[in-house]
C-alpha cells in the first residue's frame, strides 16, 4: 500500500469505526465517566481519539451560555438613546442614510420614530439603558457593550441561522456544534450542547438553529424540554422500575459481550456504554431540572419559581447546567419582533418581554459571579438583529428588521467588563464607531474558547468550512 | 472559452489518454506528482499569474517543458537535464528550491518519486476520475472466478492478504435482506434457504429478494437523501407540501429498474421531452425539493437564487461528485472549474417559473376522484344552465314573490356546488414540478455569489475540463441537454459516482471514500480498475441497478464475514483492501422498520402522504407554529419509517437521533453515529413499547416451552438461533422476571399493556425480553 492511500483521514476514521461517541472528550458523555466504563479495547479507542482537534491556545472561558433573544430586540428603546431621532421624529430619513440599505417590510416611506423611553447613564461605563430594563444597571460594569454590530440577512430564518452557523442558508455546523465539536464536554451524563426555550413559541428556524450540520450529529444541540423529563424518551416504560430497569441494561450488556467476543466489533464496547450513560441519564437529568435544592434567595434573585417554566428558569438552569460540565447552552425566548399593531407593538409588548427577562439575565451574570463561575464562562445577550430607526405604518408604533447597527452584549469569559464598544451615527441607521459583524463576534468567541476561527475547520465536500465562512476578525478591544 | 479547450484538447493529444492505471506500483501523476507540485511549487509556479515567480508553470506541460534559454525545467525522460530535479537537490541557499525561506522542505521520497516520474517521461496525466473510462483488462485468476472478486483478490494479494470466510448463512441471509429491501427474512423463510442444498440457494435468494416491491422502497430511500427530500417547506414558517407523489414515482421507477440514465433524464428535464408522460411530470418533482421561504417580508427573487444555487450544487454532488458550489463565489481552489463555468451550470437551472413559491403544481386525481369531479362540475353547470333559463322566462320585472325565492335558492344551489367542488378538490392529491418560465432569465455571473451584484452574461454550457456538450441545434442549451450530456458514454463520473455510491451502501464504505469529491481534493479510489469496470458494465448493462446490486452481490468479496481480524487490522486496519465485510448499524428508518417487522406489526403498504406514528410530547415546544401531529391510530400507525412525516424545522426525533439528516440540502452519505439518546429511544420509545408487546404476545401464543419462545424471538429478530449460552442467560433473566412480576400484578398488566388475564404475566415477563432483544446491537446491525 503506498504512502498516500494509507493516509488516514479523520473522516475516514470516524465513519468508519463509528467511534463519534468517545472521540476526543466524547460529546454528551464524558471521557473520563466513558473511558471508565470501557472494559475492554482501551488501547483501539484511545488511538482513534488522535482525530481530534486540540484548542489553539490557552482557553480564556470553557462554556457558553447564549441568551437568544429571538425576533430582533429593539436596540433604540434598551441601549442607545438618540435625541437626533426624537428631534427629527416624523420626518422622512435623509436618502443618503439609506443608499444600499435592504429592509424587510419598509417601503421607502416611513418616518423616523424616537423612542418613548427615558434613558439613564449608569455605573462607571455611562452605558445607557432605557427605563424598561431596571436590572440591568446592576450590570452595568459587568458587560461588555456591543454596538454597531451587523448583519447580512433581514429575514428571521436566515439570520438567526447566520447568527448560529456563520451562513444564512441552513446546513452548516451552529456556534454550539462547533464549540462541542473542538473542546468536547466535561459533562460525565448530560448533552454537551442543550438547547432551553421560553416564550410563547419555539424560535424560527427550529432545529436548523443548533444543528450540527456536516459535523457529526453527536455535536447537535440537544433541546431540553420543561420539567422533570428534559430529555425525549427519559421515563422507562410503565411498571419497569428502576430494578427491572437495571437487570433489562445488564442483560443487554451481557448479550452484547457474548456478541463482541465473536465479532470483535470494538463498536460494541461503545454500545455497552452508551445504555449504561442512558441509564444514569435517567436519575441525573430529573435532578438537574429540579429547582427546589436552590436556596429561597437565588430563586428570588432569577424570579423563578420550581416547577414552573420560565425564562427566569431556564437562566437558573444554564448556570446548574454549566456547573456539571456542559459546554454550550442555548436558551431562546421569543416575542421581540415589534413590529407594530395589535399585537406586536412598542408600547405594550416590548415592555412586557423586557419584564419576562430583565431580572433573571441581570441574576444570572451576577449569580455566576458571585460563584466565580463567570470568569469561565461567557454570557452572550442578543438577537438575530435590531430594529430600524424608522416606525413601521401600523396603528400602534414597531420598527422593521435592521441588520446594520444593532446592541448586543457580552459578559464573563474574559470579556472585558464595563466596556462600551462601537458607536452609530446620530440617527442609529449606520454605524459611526467600531463596526463588528456578525462573524466578528464568532472569531472572538472561538478565541475565547481556545481556538482561531480559521483553524477551526471541518473538510466537508472538498472545503474546509469553518463558522467565520471566510470572514471575521477577533475583536482584540472587547477581551483581556 | 473556446480557447480554454483547444489547449485542454492540446494538452490532451501530448500525454494522451491514460486508463485509469491497475498497478499501483507505476507511478500516477495525479495521485503521486500533482499533489507534490501543489503542495510545493504552485504558490510561485502555478496558475495564478499575479504571483507566478520566473515565467515558470508547472501546472502545465507544455510550459514545464518549455526551452528556457537553452535549459528545461522538466526535460521528459531525462531528470539530469532537467533544471527541477538540479534545484530540488540543491543546497545552494540562491539555487534551492523550494526557497528555505519558504519553510518548505521536500523529503528524500519525495524528490525520488519526481525523479523517476521526470525519468519515466514525465506524463502529466489527467485527474483520475476526469479520464474515460475505459474497460480495463480483468486480473488473471482462476477461471470461473467472479469478476470483482478477480480484482479484489488481485490487490489483496499484494498486501500479503486474502479474502475472509463466507460468512454463516443465516448472516448472509440477514445481510441480504437488510441491504435489499430494508426488513427481515421470515423465520419460515429463514428455514428454507437454510435447508436449501443447491449450489445456486443463495443466487436464487438474492434474485427473489430483488423482485421484492420493498426493493424499490429501499433503495429510493438513499435517492431521497440525495434529493433533501421532506414534507414541508423549510426555514421558519415550514408549512407543509405534498411532493409524495414525486417519492412515489421514485418507489416505482427503482422497482421497474428505470435505467438510471432515463432516471436521470426524466428527473432533471422530463417537462422538456417531447410530449412527456404524466410520470415525466412528476418526476421533475427532483429539483422542487428545495426550500422555500414562507416568512413575511421576503424578497423571492434572492430565495429564488438559493434554491437554483442549490439545483446546481446538488446537481454537481449527486451525478459529477464534484464540489461545484465552491466555485460560486470565486473560482475553485482546486478543481479545474471557473467561477464562470459555475454560472453557466447555473443558466440552465435559472430559467424555471417557481419563484419561491410551491407553483407550478400537478394536480394528480385518481381515476374515482376525477369521475366524481366531472359529477361536480356537471351538477354546477346544470344549476348554471337551469338559473338562465329561469331568468329568461321570468324576467326581473315580472318575477312574483314566489319567483323570486326559487331564483334565490338557484343561486344558493350554484354556490354549493361550487363550494363542494373547491372543498373536493383540496382531497386531491398534488406535487410540485419543474415547468420553463414563459420569459427566459439572463443569468450574469454573481459577484461572490451576491444575487444583486451581477456581472458579465453567461449562457448555459458545460465545465470545458469535461467532454464538451453538443450542441442543441439553433437553440440555446438547456436541462435536457444538460441531463443528456450527464449520462452519456463518454461522460467520466456520472457512472463512477453512481456505481460507488451504489458499492458504498453494500459495503460501508466506497471504492472512493470521498463519494462526494471526485475532484482533485478527494482521495483515490482504493480500486481504481474495479470502479471502472463495474462503472463499464454498468453503462452497457444498460445503466440498470439492480443489475449492478446483484453482480455485487454474488460476489466472494460481498458474502465474506464481517469479523474483525487482529492480524489482518494491524496490515489493513481501516479495511480498504476489503479482506473482510464491513458491520454496519442500519439507517434511521429501517432500525423502525425492523422492530415493527420482528414483531408482527408492520403495516407493509407501499406509497401514499406521509403518515404520523407517535411521538413524545413537547417536539413543537421548539417550532414558530407549534404543529399539528395528528398521530395515526389506525393502520398507518405502523408504516415503513420511510413515511413518516418529515417536517424540516423539527423531524420525527426517533429519525434525527439515529442521524437522518435534516434535508435542507443534498446529503450524499448518513453519518452512523452510536450515543445514549439512541439507548433511551430504543428501550423507552412509545412505538417501540408497542413493539415489545405485540412481540411478546406473538411467543407467547405460539409457544408454551421458554426454549422455543427464546427460540423463536432469536429467529424473528436475529435470524438465527440463539447460543447455548444466549439461551441460558434469557432463561435466568425470565425465572428473575417471574418471581419478580408473580408478586405484583398490576405491573404486569402495565408492561404487556394489556388488560388482566390468565396470560399477562407471561406477556409482561416476555415484553422485557423482547425490550431486550431490540436493544441488542445486533439486532440493529447488518453484520
Amino acid at each position: 500500500m503506498n504512502a498516500r492511500q494509507s493516509q488516514i483521514r479523520p473522516e475516514t476514521l470516524r465513519e468508519t469505526t463509528r467511534r463519534h461517541f468517545f472521540e476526543r472528550c466524547g460529546v454528551g458523555v464524558g471521557a473520563t465517566a466513558l473511558t471508565a466504563l470501557m472494559d475492554a479495547d482501551r488501547a483501539h479507542a484511545s488511538a482513534e481519539s488522535g482525530a481530534g482537534v486540540k484548542p489553539h491556545h490557552a482557553p480564556a472561558a470553557k462554556a457558553v451560555i447564549f441568551l437568544f433573544m429571538a425576533g430582533g430586540p429593539s436596540q433604540l428603546d434598551l441601549f442607545t438613546e438618540k435625541p437626533a431621532l426624537q428631534t427629527h421624529h416624523g420626518k422622512l430619513p435623509p436618502q443618503s442614510y439609506l443608499d444600499g440599505k435592504r429592509f424587510a417590510f419598509l417601503k421607502g416611506t416611513e418616518k423616523l420614530l424616537g423612542s418613548s423611553r427615558r434613558f439613564t447613564r449608569w455605573g462607571d461605563s455611562g452605558q445607557e439603558i432605557s427605563d424598561l430594563l431596571p436590572h440591568h444597571r446592576r450590570i452595568v460594569d459587568d458587560v461588555c457593550w456591543l454596538h454597531g454590530m451587523q448583519s447580512d440577512v433581514f429575514n428571521h430564518g436566515p439570520a438567526k441561522i447566520f447568527l448560529n452557523s456563520g451562513s444564512p442558508q441552513p446546513g452548516r455546523p451552529s456556534m454550539g456544534s462547533w464549540t462541542t465539536y473542538g473542546l468536547g464536554s466535561e459533562a460525565s451524563d448530560l448533552p454537551g450542547f442543550v438547547v432551553l426555550q421560553s416564550g410563547p413559541r419555539g424560535p424560527r428556524g427550529g432545529s436548523a438553529l443548533w444543528s450540527s450540520g456536516f459535523l457529526p450529529t453527536t455535536y447537535q444541540g440537544v433541546p431540553f424540554r420543561s420539567g422533570p423529563e428534559p430529555i425525549l424518551n427519559l421515563k422507562s416504560p410503565d411498571g419497569v422500575t428502576r430494578k427491572r430497569e437495571r437487570q433489562f441494561v445488564d442483560l443487554v450488556s451481557d448479550l452484547n459481550k457474548q456478541h463482541r467476543n465473536s465479532v470483535g466489533d470494538p463498536e460494541i464496547s461503545t454500545r455497552i456504554a452508551a445504555y449504561e450513560m442512558a441509564y444514569s441519564m435517567q436519575t441525573s437529568a430529573p435532578e438537574l431540572m429540579d429547582l427546589s435544592d436552590e436556596s429561597s434567595h437565588t430563586l428570588e434573585a432569577y424570579g423563578a419559581t420550581p416547577g414552573q417554566p420560565s425564562y427566569a428558569s431556564n437562566c437558573l438552569l444554564a448556570r446548574r447546567l454549566v456547573e456539571r460540565g456542559v459546554r454550550f447552552v442555548q436558551i431562546y425566548h421569543t416575542s421581540w419582533d415589534h413590529h407594530g399593531g395589535s399585537s406586536q407593538n412598542l408600547v405594550k409588548h416590548l415592555p412586557d418581554v423586557c419584564r419576562e427577562v430583565d431580572q433573571a439575565s441581570a441574576a444570572l451574570v451576577l449569580d455566576l459571579k458571585q460563584r466565580g463561575l463567570l470568569d469561565e464562562t461567557i454570557v452572550i445577550w442578543g438577537g438575530e438583529f435590531g430594529r430600524t430607526p424608522m416606525g413601521q405604518i401600523q396603528d400602534t408604533p414597531g420598527r422593521d428588521h435592521h441588520i446594520d447597527a444593532y446592541t448586543m452584549w457580552t459578559a464573563g469569559g474574559g470579556f472585558r467588563p464595563g466596556v462600551i464598544h462601537g458607536k452609530t451615527d446620530d440617527l442609529g441607521l449606520g454605524v459611526s464607531e467600531q463596526p463588528k459583524h456578525v462573524h466578528d463576534l464568532q472569531a472572538t468567541i472561538l478565541h475565547q474558547l481556545g481556538f482561531d476561527h480559521e483553524r477551526l475547520t471541518y473538510r466537508f465536500q472538498g472545503r474546509d468550512y469553518r463558522l467565520t465562512d471566510v470572514h471575521g476578525n477577533v475583536l482584540h478591544d472587547v477581551i483581556i | 472559452m473556446f480557447s480554454v479547450r483547444i489547449i485542454a484538447a492540446l494538452l490532451f493529444v501530448i500525454v494522451g489518454s491514460t486508463p485509469v492505471n491497475s498497478d499501483d506500483t507505476d507511478i500516477d501523476f495525479s495521485r503521486d506528482i500533482r499533489p507534490i507540485l501543489a503542495n510545493y511549487c504552485f504558490k510561485c509556479h502555478g496558475p495564478d499569474a499575479a504571483v507566478r515567480e520566473a515565467d515558470l508553470r508547472l501546472d502545465s506541460a507544455l510550459q514545464a517543458y518549455a526551452d528556457r534559454e537553452g535549459s528545461q525545467a522538466i526535460k521528459p525522460g531525462d531528470p539530469d537535464a532537467s533544471t527541477l530535479v538540479f534545484r530540488i537537490n540543491s543546497r545552494d541557499p540562491e539555487e534551492q528550491m523550494p526557497p528555505p525561506d519558504s519553510g518548505l522542505i521536500l523529503s528524500e521520497d519525495q524528490k525520488s518519486l519526481l525523479h523517476r516520474w521526470i525519468q519515466d517521461g514525465a506524463r502529466f496525466q489527467q485527474h483520475w476520475s476526469f479520464r474515460p473510462v475505459i474497460r480495463p483488462v480483468l486480473p488473471n485468476s482462476k477461471p470461473g472466478s467472479h469478476p470483482i472478486d478477480t480484482f479484489v483478490q488481485h490487490r489483496l494479494k499484494t498486501a500479503g492478504l486474502t479474502l475472509s470466510r463466507e460468512a454463516e448463512r443465516h448472516t448472509l441471509m440477514r445481510r441480504v435482506y437488510l441491504d435489499v429491501i430494508g426488513l427481515l427474512p421470515a423465520a419460515e423463510e429463514i428455514q428454507l434457504f437454510l435447508s436449501d442444498d443447491a449450489p445456486d440457494a443463495y443466487e436464487r435468494m438474492v434474485d427473489s429478494v430483488l423482485q421484492s416491491p420493498h426493493y424499490g422502497e429501499k433503495w429510493a430511500r438513499h435517492w431521497l437523501d440525495q434529493a433533501r427530500y421532506a414534507d414541508t417547506n423549510g426555514y421558519t414558517i415550514d408549512s407543509p407540501r405534498s411532493m409524495w407523489p414525486w417519492r412515489d414515482w421514485v418507489i416505482q421507477a427503482i422497482n421497474m429498474d428505470l435505467p438510471f440514465d432515463q432516471f436521470t433524464i426524466e428527473q432533471l428535464a422530463g417537462d422538456l421531452l417531447p410530449s412527456p408522460t404524466l410520470n415525466q411530470l412528476i418526476a421533475t418533482g427532483f429539483h422542487r425539493n428545495t426550500l422555500i421561504n414562507g416568512e413575511g417580508g421576503t424578497d423571492d427573487e434572492q430565495f429564488r437564487i438559493e434554491s437554483v444555487v442549490d439545483r446546481v450544487n446538488t446537481t454537481g454532488a449527486v451525478w459529477l461528485g464534484l464540489t461545484v458550489g465552491c466555485a460560486q463565489c470565486h473560482n475553485h481552489k482546486y478543481d479545474p472549474l471557473t467561477q464562470q463555468e459555475y454560472y453557466q451550470l447555473f443558466a440552465f437551472f435559472n430559467g424555471t417559473k417557481d419563484v419561491n413559491t410551491a407553483k407550478p403544481m400537478l394536480s394528480l386525481p385518481t381515476a374515482e376522484q376525477k369521475a366524481h369531479l366531472s359529477v361536480l362540475t356537471e351538477a354546477a353547470n346544470s344549476a348554471v344552465q337551469a338559473l338562465a333559463q329561469f331568468d329568461e322566462t321570468h324576467p326581473a320585472d315580472e318575477r312574483t314573490d314566489d319567483q323570486t325565492t326559487q331564483r334565490a335558492e338557484l343561486e344558493k344551489m350554484i354556490q354549493e356546488a361550487s363550494d363542494l367542488r373547491a372543498e373536493f378538490e383540496k382531497l386531491i392529491p398534488t406535487t410540485m414540478v419543474m415547468q420553463r418560465a414563459k420569459e427566459p432569465r439572463v443569468s450574469h455571473v454573481l459577484i461572490r455569489g451576491d444575487f444583486l451584484r451581477k456581472e458579465n452574461v453567461v449562457l448555459p454550457e458545460s465545465p470545458s475540463f469535461l467532454p464538451a456538450m453538443p450542441s442543441d441545434g439553433n437553440n440555446l442549451k438547456n436541462r435536457l441537454t444538460l441531463a443528456r450530456w450527464l449520462v452519456r458514454r463518454d461522460n467520466p463520473l456520472t457512472a463512477r459516482v453512481t456505481v460507488n455510491r451504489i458499492w458504498m451502501q453494500l459495503f460501508g464504505r466506497g471504492l472512493v471514500e470521498t463519494e462526494n469529491d471526485f475532484g482533485l481534493q478527494g482521495t483515490w479510489p482504493t480500486h481504481p480498475a474495479l470502479l471502472d469496470w463495474l462503472s463499464v458494465v454498468f453503462m452497457e448493462n444498460g445503466w440498470s441497478r439492480r443489475s449492478l446490486i446483484r453482480m455485487i452481490l454474488t460476489s466472494a468479496t460481498y458474502r465474506q464475514a464481517s469479523a474483525m481480524q487482529p492480524s489482518t487490522d494491524r496490515i489493513d486496519p481501516l479495511n480498504n483492501l476489503l479482506s473482510r465485510q464491513s458491520r454496519l448499524r442500519v439507517d434511521a428508518e429501517i432500525v423502525r422498520d425492523l422492530t415493527l417487522a420482528a414483531s408482527g406489526i408492520l403495516n407493509p403498504v407501499i406509497g401514499g402522504p406521509g403518515v404520523y406514528p407517535p411521538q413524545p410530547e413537547g417536539v413543537y415546544a421548539f417550532t414558530q407554529r407549534p404543529a399539528h401531529w395528528p398521530t395515526s391510530q389506525g393502520p398507518d400507525r405502523y408504516r415503513r419509517g420511510m413515511y413518516t412525516f418529515f417536517m424540516r424545522s423539527a423531524p420525527h426525533p426517533m429519525l434525527t437521533t439515529f442521524d437522518t439528516p435534516f434535508f435542507n440540502t443534498s446529503c450524499t452519505r448518513r453519518v452512523r453515529s452510536n450515543t445514549p439518546l439512541q439507548s433511551l429511544t430504543m428501550a423507552n420509545d412509545q412505538t417501540f413499547i408497542e413493539a415489545s408487546q405485540a412481540l411478546a404476545a406473538r411467543l407467547v401464543e405460539t409457544h408454551h416451552h421458554d426454549n422455543d419462545r427464546i427460540s423463536l424471538a432469536w429467529y424473528l429478530c436475529l435470524s438465527r438461533s440463539p447460543t447455548a449460552k444466549e439461551q441460558q442467560r434469557v432463561q435466568r433473566f425470565v425465572e428473575v422476571a417471574r418471581r419478580d412480576l408473580g408478586e405484583t400484578p398490576s405491573e404486569s398488566a402495565a408492561i404487556a399493556g394489556t388488560v388482566k388475564n390468565a396470560h399477562t404475566m407471561e406477556r409482561a415477563v416476555w415484553t422485557l425480553v423482547a425490550r431486550t432483544l431490540f436493544n441488542l446491537d445486533e439486532f440493529i446491525t447488518r453484520e
